[in-house]
C-alpha cells in the first residue's frame, strides 16, 4: 500500500505531466476527431471515380497494356506508383511526377485506371484541403519532423500522466463507491468525480490510443532506417550501375507474377517504380500483404530486376511490423463505421477528462486555500482508510 | 492494508472495462464477421457504464 508520501509524490507527477502535455493533448483530440472519418468526409468532399460496370468474367488487363495507356496520357512525367485501391475494387491508381526521384508528391497527378480495361476512369485529386490541413496539425503542428517527435514526446508524457492517475485513483476512490459523482457539494468536488469516474472508464483506450500515437511519430525515422539497413545489401551488386531509363524497364506483369510466385500466401497491393529515393533505381519494389485480418496489416516487399527479373524478397523486421500494427489501433479505422463512431465517443470522454483536469487545476489556484483541494483528497482518504 | 474486499470494491469495475476494452481492441483487428459486433459492445462498454452513472439517480433502476 502506498503511504501518503508516496500518493503525494504520484500526485506531482499526475498533475506536473498532464499539465505540459494537457494542451497538445486537447488540439490531439479536436484535430484527431474529424481525422477518425477522413474517408468519409474526402470521400463526401471529392467524389472519386468508380470502375467500369462490367461482368464479373472480365478478366484484369495485361500490367504492361495498362502502364503504357497510363504513360501516353502523362507523356514526359514519371510512373512512380501503382496502387490497387482498397476501397474501390479493379481501381489502379496511378501516381506520375515530373521528377523521376522527387519524394513531394503533393504536386503528383494521380490517375484512376480500370484494371480490366486500362481505361482511364478519372483525374483522383491528392487529398487537400480541409482534411490535409488537419492531418497536418495532428501529425506535425506544420513543423516537420521536429513537431512529429515533439507530438511523441507530449504522448509519453500523456501516457505517464494515464499511469500516474490511475496510481492516484485507487487512494481517491477507498471511501466512495464506484461511479458516484457527488453533485450537491462544491463544483469542485463534482469534476473531480467527474474526472475520475470519466478517466478510469477511458484509462486502457486512452493509453493504447496514445502509446500507438507516439510509436506512429517514429513512423519517418523507422523507415528511414529500415531502408537504409534492408535496401543496400539487397542492391549492393549493382552500385555502380546506370539506373535503367523508364524505356528500358521489363515487363511489370512478369515482375508481379514473380512477386506472386514468390509469396503466394500473400496478394500484390502496390509497386513502386524504380527510384533512387527509398526504392532501388535498378528494381521494380513490389509490396504485398497477407490475407488474414492480422497479415493484412503487414507488407512484404519483393524486388525484382526492372532488366533481368530477378527477384528478391526482403522480410520486415520487427519494429516495422509493429510499427503497422500500431496505425490501426491508433486510427480506430479497422472495424467498420460503428468502431469508428465508439472511437469518435471515446475521443470526446478524453476531452471531458482533459478539460476537467485543467478545471480543478485552475480552480484550485483560485479558491481560497481553506477550500478542498486534490491533495486535501489524497490526504483525507489516506487518513480514514 | 486496506480491509479485506478494498481492493475489490475500488478496482473491480475499472479492470472488468480495461478487460473488456482491450478485447475489444484485439478482437476486431484479429477477428472478422462476428468479432467485429462483439468488438463494438466491448469497447462501447466504457461508455455505457459511464452514461449509467451520469444518470439522475433517481432514474438509474
Amino acid at each position: 500500500m502506498l503511504n501518503t508520501r508516496q500518493i503525494r509524490a504520484w500526485y506531482q507527477v499526475h498533475k506536473w505531466t498532464s499539465l505540459v502535455c494537457t494542451a497538445f493533448l486537447l488540439m490531439l483530440c479536436l484535430t484527431g476527431l474529424p481525422l477518425i472519418f477522413h474517408d468519409e468526409i474526402d470521400g463526401w468532399l471529392n467524389p472519386e471515380a468508380q470502375a467500369l460496370d462490367l461482368p464479373a468474367s472480365v478478366p484484369d488487363e495485361d500490367l504492361d497494356a495498362i502502364v503504357a495507356q497510363a504513360r501516353q496520357y502523362r507523356r514526359g512525367e514519371y510512373l512512380r506508383f501503382l496502387d490497387w485501391d482498397d476501397e474501390r475494387p479493379h481501381v489502379l491508381s496511378l501516381a506520375f511526377t515530373t521528377d523521376a526521384d522527387s519524394d513531394d508528391f503533393s504536386r503528383a497527378h494521380f490517375m484512376a485506371v480500370d484494371a480490366r480495361t486500362g481505361q482511364l476512369l478519372g483525374e483522383d485529386r491528392p487529398a487537400g484541403g480541409f482534411i490535409a490541413f488537419v492531418f497536418e496539425l495532428h501529425v506535425r503542428m506544420f513543423a516537420g519532423l521536429p513537431g512529429e517527435l515533439f507530438l511523441g514526446l507530449m504522448g509519453l508524457l500523456f501516457a505517464v500522466a494515464i499511469v500516474s492517475g490511475v496510481v492516484v485513483y485507487g487512494p481517491f476512490m477507498r471511501k466512495q463507491a464506484f461511479g458516484v459523482v457527488r453533485r450537491d457539494r462544491s463544483p469542485r468536488l463534482k469534476w473531480l468525480d467527474l474526472h475520475n469516474l470519466l478517466g478510469i472508464v477511458t484509462v486502457a483506450w486512452a493509453l493504447v490510443v496514445g502509446l500507438t500515437g507516439v510509436m506512429n511519430t517514429l513512423a519517418t525515422p523507422l523507415f528511414g532506417l529500415w531502408a537504409m539497413r534492408t535496401l543496400p545489401p539487397l542492391v549492393a551488386p549493382y552500385r555502380g550501375q546506370a539506373a535503367p531509363m523508364q524505356e528500358q524497364f521489363g515487363s511489370l506483369q512478369k515482375a508481379v507474377e514473380s512477386a506472386r510466385a514468390a509469396l503466394p500466401e500473400n496478394e500484390v497491393t502496390s509497386i513502386t517504380f524504380p527510384t533512387a529515393n527509398l526504392g532501388s533505381p535498378w528494381h521494380y519494389l513490389i509490396w504485398t500483404k497477407g490475407r488474414t485480418p492480422l497479415t493484412s496489416k503487414l507488407l512484404t516487399p519483393v524486388l525484382v530486376d526492372v532488366l533481368n527479373g530477378r527477384r528478391q524478397t526482403a522480410a520486415a523486421p520487427n519494429y516495422i511490423r509493429a510499427l503497422k500494427l500500431s496505425r490501426p489501433l491508433h486510427f480506430g479505422d479497422y472495424g467498420g463505421l460503428p468502431l469508428k463512431l465508439i472511437w469518435a465517443l471515446l475521443d470526446l470522454v478524453t476531452i471531458a477528462v482533459l478539460g476537467s483536469g485543467l478545471y480543478l487545476w485552475l480552480a484550485r489556484r483560485r479558491s481560497a486555500p481553506q477550500d478542498v483541494t486534490a491533495w486535501a483528497d489524497v490526504a483525507v482518504a489516506e487518513k480514514s482508510a | 492494508m486496506s480491509a479485506p474486499g478494498g481492493f475489490r470494491r475500488v478496482w473491480s469495475m475499472p479492470l472488468l472495462l480495461a478487460t473488456l476494452t482491450l478485447f475489444g481492441l484485439l478482437a476486431a483487428l484479429l477477428g472478422e464477421g462476428w468479432w467485429w459486433p462483439l468488438s463494438w459492445i466491448a469497447l462501447g462498454s466504457p461508455l455505457l457504464v459511464a452514461g449509467w452513472c451520469l444518470m439522475p439517480q433517481d432514474r438509474q433502476r
